[in-house]
Formats: C-alpha cells, sequence, structure tokens
C-alpha cells in the first residue's frame, strides 16, 4: 500500500467535511475520488497532501506516519485546479522550482526539466511565461512541475475542472497514457462519474464527508453500494414501488429480483437506468407499462426518449441504440410499451 | 436603469441619428466636462503652478539661496529625510505581517485587526499627535518614568525585538525531513521558547553589564526624534497593508501553497513566490505612505514642539516660514514638496498598470489577468 489515510475527521466551523474516512491506495494505482462539491473529496486531498490539518486520524505513506509532516516534507506532488503556475517564472524554472528549492545544480536541472517538456510535449515552450499559454498546456506544465523531483505519490484536485469539454477530453486520455508511462501513484478528485471512470482504475464515490463506495469502475457502476451511488454515477429513473416474494413490483411492471436479502414485502425505491428500459410498439405478453412518447433526441450514438406513463402520469427516460431507435421510428405523441430489463432495488434505511 | 453592455451594439455600426438617441443631450456632455475641467484648474493646477510662480518669484539665485543659505531650512530637510525613510520602512514590515495575517489566515478577530488597520486614516492627525503627547509626553502616563531614567527600558526593548527574531526565525527555519535531527533540533518547542527566552536574558544582561545605555537621563520621546517617527509612522500606518491586502486576496494562496508542496521553506516562499508577486503593490505603497509621510503636518506638529533647527521637519518649516512673512523662503521649501507630489502622481500611474487588478466577476481564472 502506498497510502493509507486512518480514520481522519475534519471540520470547518460547524461543517463536518470529513468523517473518519479511512482509504488505502495501492501503488501504481489511478484512484479518483469522485462526489458532489462539499463532499471532502478535496479536503481529503489536501490532508493527504500536508495542505491542510486532519482534526484526528493518521495518513501513512510507505509505512511511515506522516500525519505530523508539512507539506513540504511529504514528497507528494500536488496539482492544482487552477494550476496555480508561478507567473512571474517561465515555464522552464516553474518546473525546475521543486529541484531548485532542493539545491539541485543549474545543470542536473536544465536536464530534467527539458526531459519533463519532452513529456508533456511542450518542447521549445521552456522561455514562456505561463499567461503566454493555452489552458490545457499550463494544466501539464503544472503536472510537470509536480513531477520535478520525481515524488512517489501524485495528488490532482480537479486537474481538468476549469478546462473546456474538448481539451479536458483530450487532457484525460493524455494521463491515462502518461499513468503507464511513469507509473507513479496518483488520486485525483472529480465530480464528473464519466471522467473517474474513463482515467481512474480505482474510484471512491464520497457524500457527505463519508465514503460510499469504493472498488474498481466496472464494480461501482454495476453494483452500486446504495441509492447515492446509484443516483449518482448517471442519470436513473426512480419509481416508488414494492419488493415482494422476489420481485420488484412499481406501478404497471414487475421484474424478477431474486438477488435481494432483506424481509420480505417491503416498500422500496426501485432503480432503472435509462438503457435498461426496453421499449416495444405493441403488448407482447411481458409485463410492461403503458407510455406516451414526450419528447426524443436521435442526436449522438444513443437516441434519448423522455416517457410519460399513461395511468400514473410518471416522467421516464429511456436510451435507446440508434439501429433500435430506427427500427422502432419512434416520434412525439407515440403510445409505446415500456418494460425494465434491469432493475436495482434500494430499501430505505429506516436506522437514520 | 441598468443596461446589459453585451446587448447594446457597437458604437461603429450605430448610425448616426440613431446613436444621438441613446447619449445625453449635447450640453449636458460639454456642460459636465466643462464643470470638471474648470474645477481641476481652479482649485489644482493653479495653486499647483502658482508655489512655482511663487517660489521662482525673486529668480533662480534667489530660489537656491532660500533653500540652502538658511541652516533651519537645510535642518528640516535632513530631518524629514531622516523620519520619513524609518517611518516608512517599519509601515513595510507593519504592512506586510498584516496583510499576510489578514489574507492567509482565518482567525478570531480579522475583522477587527482589518477595521483597526483603517484607523489611522479616520483618526484626526492632531488627535494622534495629542495621543502620543499624552502617552510619552511630561504629563503623560510614562512621562515621569521617561523623565527619570528613560534609557533604562532600552536594553529590554532591543532584548525583546532579537528574541522575536530568534522566535520567528526558529519556527521559519527548520530542519530538513529525512536526515536525523540533531541536538537542540530534536527539541522544537525548546529551541524556538527556550531559545527566544534564553536569547532575551542574555541580551538584557549584557546591555546592563557593558552599560551600553546612559543611566538616569531624561529619554525624550515628545519633543524630539522619536516622537516624530512615531507620530508620522502613526498616520502612514495603513497605506501599506490597504495596498497589499487586495492584491494578495486577489492573487489567492494557491501559489504559495505549490510552493510549500514542492519543498520550499517558508522563507523562500515568501522570496521566491510572494514578493515578486506583490513586488508592484508593495512599491505602490510605499509611494504613498513616502508621499503622505513627507507632507505630514498635523500629528507632527503637535509632538514635535516646533524648535527651529531641532525639531522642525519640512511642512512645519514652511508654515514657519510663511508666518514670519518669508514668503519666498516658504514657497521654495514648498516647491520640493510639491516635486515630490508630482514624482508621486507620475509613478503612480505607472505602477497602477502593473498592480494585478481583483478578479473580475465571471473571469475564467484570476492568474489570466496579471503577468
Amino acid at each position: 500500500m502506498s497510502i493509507i489515510v486512518q480514520g481522519v475527521s475534519k471540520r470547518f466551523g460547524t461543517f463536518q467535511a470529513l468523517d473518519r474516512v479511512s482509504l488505502e491506495v495501492k501503488a501504481g494505482s489511478l484512484m479518483a475520488l469522485l462526489g458532489p462539491s462539499g463532499s471532502g473529496k478535496t479536503t481529503l486531498l489536501r490532508i493527504i497532501a500536508g495542505l491542510e490539518v486532519a482534526d484526528q486520524g493518521t495518513v501513512v505513506h510507505l509505512g511511515e506516519d506522516i500525519t505530523s509532516y508539512s507539506a513540504r516534507e511529504r514528497k507528494v506532488g500536488f496539482v492544482f485546479q487552477h494550476y496555480a503556475l508561478f507567473r512571474h517564472m517561465t515555464i522552464a524554472d516553474n518546473i525546475g522550482y521543486g529541484l531548485r528549492v532542493r539545491g539541485v545544480s543549474k545543470e542536473e536541472r536544465k536536464v530534467r526539466v527539458d526531459e519533463l517538456l519532452h513529456l508533456i510535449r511542450l518542447e521549445g515552450l521552456g522561455p514562456r511565461y505561463p499567461s503566454q499559454l493555452s489552458g490545457g498546456q499550463r494544466q501539464r506544465v503544472a503536472l510537470a512541475r509536480a513531477l520535478a523531483a520525481r515524488p512517489s505519490v501524485l495528488l490532482l484536485d480537479e486537474p481538468f475542472g476549469a478546462l473546456d469539454a474538448k481539451v479536458r477530453q483530450e487532457l484525460r486520455q493524455w494521463l491515462r497514457k502518461l499513468h503507464e508511462e511513469i507509473n507513479v501513484t496518483s488520486v485525483f478528485v472529480t465530480h464528473d462519474q464519466e471522467e473517474a471512470f474513463e482515467v481512474a482504475d480505482h474510484v471512491v464515490v464520497m457524500n457527505h464527508g463519508k465514503i460510499e463506495q469504493s472498488g474498481t469502475p466496472a464494480e461501482v457502476f454495476e453494483h452500486p453500494a446504495n441509492a447515492f451511488v446509484m443516483d449518482f454515477l448517471g442519470n436513473v429513473n426512480v419509481f416508488q414501488g414494492r419488493i415482494e416474494g422476489g420481485k420488484a413490483l412499481m406501478p404497471g411492471l414487475e421484474v424478477a429480483y431474486p438477488d435481494y436479502k432483506g424481509p420480505d414485502s417491503q416498500d422500496a425505491a426501485v432503480y432503472v437506468r435509462p438503457h435498461e428500459l426496453w421499449i416495444e410498439r405493441h403488448k407482447n405478453g411481458a409485463a410492461s407499462v403503458e407510455a406516451r412518447v414526450v419528447h426524443v433526441n436521435p442526436t449522438g450514438s444513443r437516441a434519448k426518449v423522455e416517457l410519460r406513463t399513461t395511468d400514473t402520469d410518471t416522467m421516464m427516460m429511456a436510451e435507446l441504440t440508434a439501429e433500435r431507435f430506427a427500427e422502432l421510428g419512434l416520434k412525439s405523441g407515440d403510445t409505446v410499451h415500456v418494460s425494465a430489463r434491469k432493475v436495482r432495488v434500494f430499501v430505505p434505511d429506516y436506522s437514520i | 436603469m441598468q443596461i446589459d453592455v453585451e446587448a447594446v451594439p457597437s458604437r461603429a455600426r450605430v448610425p448616426a441619428s440613431l446613436r444621438r438617441s441613446q447619449e445625453d443631450p449635447a450640453w449636458v456632455r460639454y456642460g459636465l466636462t466643462a464643470i470638471a475641467l474648470g474645477v481641476v484648474l481652479l482649485l489644482i493646477v493653479v495653486p499647483v503652478l502658482n508655489v512655482f510662480v511663487e517660489a521662482f518669484a525673486d529668480g533662480v539665485g534667489t530660489y537656491f539661496r532660500n533653500l540652502v543659505a538658511d541652516d533651519d531650512t537645510l535642518h528640516a530637510i535632513g530631518l524629514t529625510l531622516t523620519v520619513v525613510p524609518i517611518a516608512v520602512v517599519a509601515n513595510v514590515v507593519f504592512g506586510i505581517a498584516a496583510a499576510w495575517a489578514v489574507s492567509r489566515f482565518n482567525f478570531r478577530g480579522r475583522a477587527l485587526l482589518t477595521a483597526l488597520i483603517d484607523l489611522p486614516f479616520s483618526v484626526s492627525p492632531v488627535v494622534a499627535g495629542l495621543m502620543f503627547v499624552l502617552i510619552f509626553g511630561l504629563q503623560g502616563y510614562f512621562g515621569a518614568f521617561l523623565r527619570r531614567d528613560g534609557f533604562s527600558i532600552m536594553p529590554y526593548v532591543v532584548a525583546l525585538v532579537l528574541a522575536g527574531t530568534w522566535l520567528v526565525g526558529s519556527l521559519l527555519v527548520k530542519p530538513r525531513r529525512g536526515a536525523p535531527p540533531l541536538g537542540l533540533w530534536r527539541h522544537p518547542w525548546l529551541l524556538s521558547v527556550g531559545g527566544s527566552a534564553a536569547v532575551f536574558t542574555v541580551a538584557v544582561a549584557l546591555q546592563q553589564y557593558f552599560e551600553v545605555w546612559p543611566q538616569n537621563q531624561s529619554l525624550k520621546i515628545i519633543f524630539a526624534v522619536p516622537g516624530l517617527v512615531l507620530a508620522t509612522a502613526f498616520v502612514t500606518f495603513p497605506f501599506v497593508a490597504r495596498e497589499l491586502i487586495p492584491v494578495m486576496d486577489a492573487i489567492g494562496p494557491d501559489e504559495e501553497l505549490a510552493a510549500v508542496s514542492l519543498g520550499a521553506s517558508g522563507w523562500q516562499m515568501f522570496w521566491h513566490v510572494t514578493l515578486p508577486n506583490v513586488k508592484w503593490g508593495l512599491v505602490y505603497g510605499v509611494i504613498l505612505c513616502n508621499a503622505r509621510a513627507m507632507g505630514e503636518f498635523g500629528a507632527v506638529y503637535v509632538v514635535s514642539g516646533h524648535i527651529a533647527g531641532q525639531t522642525d521637519t519640512m511642512p512645519l518649516r514652511i508654515e514657519k516660514l510663511f508666518q514670519e512673512y518669508n514668503l519666498p523662503g516658504s514657497f521654495a521649501v514648498a516647491s520640493l514638496l510639491t516635486l515630490v507630489a508630482i514624482l508621486t502622481l507620475i509613478l503612480k500611474t505607472r505602477l497602477e498598470k502593473l498592480v494585478p487588478a481583483p478578479p473580475r466577476p465571471g473571469a475564467p481564472n484570476s492568474a489570466e489577468t496579471a503577468t
């Protein structure tokens, strides 16, 4: 284990930013801390970096308790959301700063800076100033600066948050590739689930200062631990239903749900992802609910269909493959029959 | 009525007939401009020019004789050039410390400190001067003591400064983790607190043993140079801090945190990152502080006692010459102060472009607004 966080709590005035959080980061892994704003993910990252002091709990790095170490003693690379490049220094001086304060000679510094400029594909931009670079370039410089002194851990705070969509997409793939190349243990913070799934090989979902779930992207997406994770990871339709006799019952629909182990016959919230709804023109025997098409959006790789059930007037979102959409030839106003291929049921937690 | 700037089409593309409908009538535009110009001319330009006209009224030779030949005038210029730098340096140190505290830490009483920094702006300088007279003057709280054996506090003052330096230094300079800490470094609290106590004791003992300061003598603060420095420093207190706080707020702590996470010590962070970022704001503050300190009259008037050739600064000298009906002499000294003012104005205008502005709402990144 590269980093072990144990029972860390942090309070800002009356706001509990972190509540006894424990976390382990495997050496060489690329982990995402995912959560809505105010979930404590950035605070956790800053505590690992030593930029914030935990009220309680310990941070262990490579077997050494570094809780009382200051940021400069932790040998951790930190990348800020808004780059935080030194505006009065050139790009080369920025990247070389970590080496300069460690007393590395000018010649050695130059070698390492050139190496990093090559790594971030900004050769020749060394003499420029941060203000002359684009956002994406600045973020890469910030990354190179954090890597210069060869930290054993790289921490990134919303690294793509301030960039526009296209650059963000490019940088994500680039970061993934870079991580494979240099293989430094990395933790990054994001509120964008797509980004977390695309870049990280381990995702930690946080909410209200607590960890809701931790696992590989596939685990977290396919088996969300609770309603919050389900809801946070992409669009979802929620129905108020019941769970009874191994089946999830919604108004007009029922789906086999053998996974459920709790007490039988319970009120429950039933979650269905848009792509797990199945649309038929005509009733074909399977349990289905009649709905009217309110709006269709056929752009993109999947067509999005907005539906309203005839009986209960509930809104639903469905996603279809382009082929299926063409096959059905849906347009708004059509009446269709909707069934669910897969559902997840979360019984409200009464212990709260 | 508020008009959305974006929604108003650009001026060049609007036909003249339409443009007229969006503008104020001509008489309003020209009338307001004329009033503004007239007031500036009458109240600012003419008086300033008049200072030089009066100063040179009897020719250039007399002008220089007025400045150089009068010993009291020369002394006044020298005194101002002594008092002002001390006050400015003191306020730079204080200003940086205060700006740092206010913009980088969140502590109890932060709002109170911010308000107190501004206090010298709102207190009448005469009252400020009186405050010092009440504290340090002959009838003041410390007056009797200062007169009896005033210098006996000096060893403690010096020792306190040294001990403070030790405390701050020991907190800023830390051994690198990694190499096992040696000797006293193993006990950081003993080193900083115990060390500064030791420094204090040794410094006091040494000064008393060697009798550095005269005994049983009156330490004059009021009607002497220390009083002038105190009064000037008090009145110009807010300039540097007031200039630095918005600049440091605009820049934000991220760059400093980045430096620390890259392994910089507190000093390195300050010299490499903070100071270069705020340097133009600092220079701006120093210039304003200097201009105000040079021209300070009210507070200095009260504490100086007006002794010609001893405690007269330039503004006091101008007033005295004026009272003595020595108009050319008075205006000659005044022309020097006016020159400083004009120079200040030019520098100030130049610098305004270099000082990072607070981030505009909606600006994508404050780092882009300044280089």
